[in-house]
């Protein structure tokens, strides 16, 4: 588990993280979402004790993570693939990383199978390819087995074998009882593998809810209907006090009435429905909608009192 | 936990204990507490695991027992004796020409060790794993004095048989191992090189640049001390004899800056007192700054 407490970073010249409370918790996948210089890599930096808060506290299963005993078991986090010595095979890289906990050649054999790098362990990192590189730094997470995994970006540069295993790898973990808290600019992605999410922008937490209620939250009912009735079935369903459209003839967008009710009113009448297609929002889509509306509203007002409204309807929801 | 922005419901700490306990059956893993001990064990196969450590320490070696022995060579039968006193040069001072140039591959290779994680970014992850970042500092310098040190011992022994040799052969003044003085000056000139590279990896972990901690290190001991020795007037001497350099001076062969230097007991202090001074500032800033 994962606790913020009025988290904060700031630089001489921006503020990067702004008053974060959140709790990650385990047994789920997390996802971490938010705009460019939203604050996401700073404050998983502060979480791992990397860089500073100016005031609140970060705490992994209850305390502060430079104080726990063995740090790699505790936490395994990926949050810059490219930050190893590319003179040092990705093998030695696992072993002076292991070393720090007593963590020997048989589990960096391991993890190395896990992530299928075994054939090229005694290659120097620096001749990694992008996915080479994100696999080691996947590996090096889960060399001591930590019970929290943090990982900034995992799929970056993963082929499509990667991105799936990497996915039932985040699921599998997140079943076995571990804190994810795992962050991807890749909304599809992010949809398959999150339970959780944690949205935040300009350094303040936008949403914390589940992937579910985020995207119905964000979802308007819309329902497409293809249909040669269309004249007569429009005038039908605004009487029952829908919003109805028609794009093109033949189609309608229908607002306010359930893909059920729109067939049942046609049976009723007899009208011919080819098609009935209720329109669930993506993330993708429920992540656009809130963090153009947080935009706005920082045009309008500096101090963001959005953000903290919209968290309280999320929960509310 | 009572978190105003959460929606956690779930008993935590049950699920908490779960995953806990899966730990500790399913793996075959078993961390243990990281302290000083793991931190120095990690720190020497980051060193060993380095083929540049192995070309840098091999080129002192050669280059101390390479110069020495070409000098020892070259002044064949200008040698005077240890009791000599007047203008020849001493033997020992002959076979270990190479001293200057193996202090300044040392001081470029202690500044790679303190600051290549900096470049390559490493750095996040290793005070990641060892988050109580003094360790990093003292097992780092730990680690790289004790290679140091051997290879320093190395290179002078052989620079100093190496190059005797060739001055017997030549019938020239030699000393001998077990003469007055002899070991005493081999181990400071082995300390003073050991004592120099672990001053640049803690600058170099303080500068955190590669060019910029060399650049320092090699101003502060070979450029700037002879420069200040000669232009600066005599009364600056008293300070002079401060710097590393000359601390170094008053127990080995190498030059001083001014004309005082101190005793060698005085000297060996002073030129410590750099280097903890250099590691000091290298803790402080390792442990307050953003890694």
């Amino acid at each position: 588990m994962i606790e913020l407490q009025q988290l904060s970073k700031q630089y001489s010249d921006k503020v990067a993280v702004d008053g974060i409370s959140a709790v990650i918790r385990p047994g789920v996948v997390t996802g971490f979402l938010g705009p460019n210089g939203a604050g996401k890599s700073t404050t998983m930096r502060m979480i791992l004790g990397l860089d500073r808060p100016t005031s609140g506290t970060a705490l992994v299963n209850g305390r502060p993570y430079a104080k726990t005993s063995a740090p790699l078991a505790e936490v395994g986090a990926l949050l810059d693939a490219k930050g190893v010595d590319g003179g040092r095979s990705a093998r030695n890289h696992l072993l002076w990383l292991g070393a720090t906990v007593g963590v020997g050649a048989r589990r960096v054999e391991e993890v190395l199978g896990t992530v299928g790098l075994t054939e090229v362990a005694g290659k120097p990192a620096g001749k990694f390819s992008l996915g080479m590189g994100q696999r080691l730094g996947i590996a090096a997470a889960l060399l001591a087995d930590p019970g929290v995994l943090i990982l900034d970006e995992p799929v970056n540069g993963l082929d499509l074998d990667g991105i799936q295993w990497i996915r039932a790898l985040l699921t599998e973990l997140a079943e076995g009882g571990r804190t994810v808290l795992l962050s991807s600019h890749l909304m599809s992605e992010m949809q398959l593998v999150a339970d959780h999410l944690l949205v935040i922008g300009q350094g303040r937490i936008l949403a914390d809810t589940s992937m579910d209620d985020f995207i119905a939250d964000s979802s308007d009912g819309l329902v497409i209907v293809v249909s040669p009735d269309t004249n007569t079935l429009a005038p039908l369903l605004t009487g029952t006090g829908a919003t109805v459209t028609s794009p093109e003839i033949g189609r309608l967008e229908v607002r306010g009435l359930t893909a059920d009710a729109i067939g049942d009113a046609a049976a009723l009448h007899k009208l011919r429905l080819h098609s009935l297609i209720p329109v669930e929002a993506s993330l993708e889509t429920a992540y656009l909608n809130l963090t153009r509306d947080s935009v706005e509203y920082t045009g309008a007002n500096p101090h963001n009192t959005h953000s903290t409204t919209t968290t309280d309807a999320r929960r509310a929801a | 936990m009572t978190n105003p922005t959460t929606t956690v419901t779930a008993p935590t700490s049950r699920t908490a204990d779960i995953a806990a306990s899966r730990r500790r059956t399913a793996s075959a893993t078993t961390a243990r507490r990281q302290g000083l001990g793991r931190a120095i064990a990690s720190e020497w196969i980051k060193i060993r695991t380095l083929r540049s450590t192995w070309i840098g320490m091999a080129l002192v070696v050669l280059v101390l027992v390479g110069f020495g022995g070409l000098a020892a060579a070259t002044s064949t039968g200008s040698v005077a004796g240890p009791s000599d006193g007047g203008g020849g040069t001493d033997p020992l001072s002959v076979v270990l020409s190479g001293a200057n140039f193996a202090v300044l591959v040392i001081s470029v290779l202690g500044c790679l060790a303190g600051a290549r994680e900096y470049s390559s970014r490493m750095i996040a992850a290793t005070v990641a794993a060892v988050p109580r970042r003094w360790q990093v500092v003292v097992s780092k310098s730990i680690v790289f004095g004790a290679v140091t040190a051997v290879t320093a011992v190395t290179g002078v022994l052989g620079a100093f048989w190496l190059g005797m040799a060739i001055l017997a052969g030549g019938d020239a003044a030699t000393v001998a191992l077990t003469d007055d003085d002899t070991l005493r000056e081999l181990a400071g000139m082995a300390g003073y090189i050991t004592a120099i590279g672990t001053f640049g990896l803690g600058l170099g972990i303080l500068l955190r640049s590669i060019a910029g901690s060399i650049g320092a290190v090699v101003a502060g001991v070979m450029i700037l001390p002879p420069l200040a020795g000669a232009l600066l007037p005599a009364s600056w001497d008293e300070i002079l004899q401060y710097l590393p350099s000359s601390a170094g001076a008053a127990f080995t062969t190498v030059q001083g800056a001014g004309r005082e230097v101190l005793s060698p007991g005085a000297g060996a202090a002073v030129l410590i007192t750099w280097v903890i001074a250099a590691l000091g500032g290298a803790i402080i800033s390792i442990s307050h700054r953003d890694a």
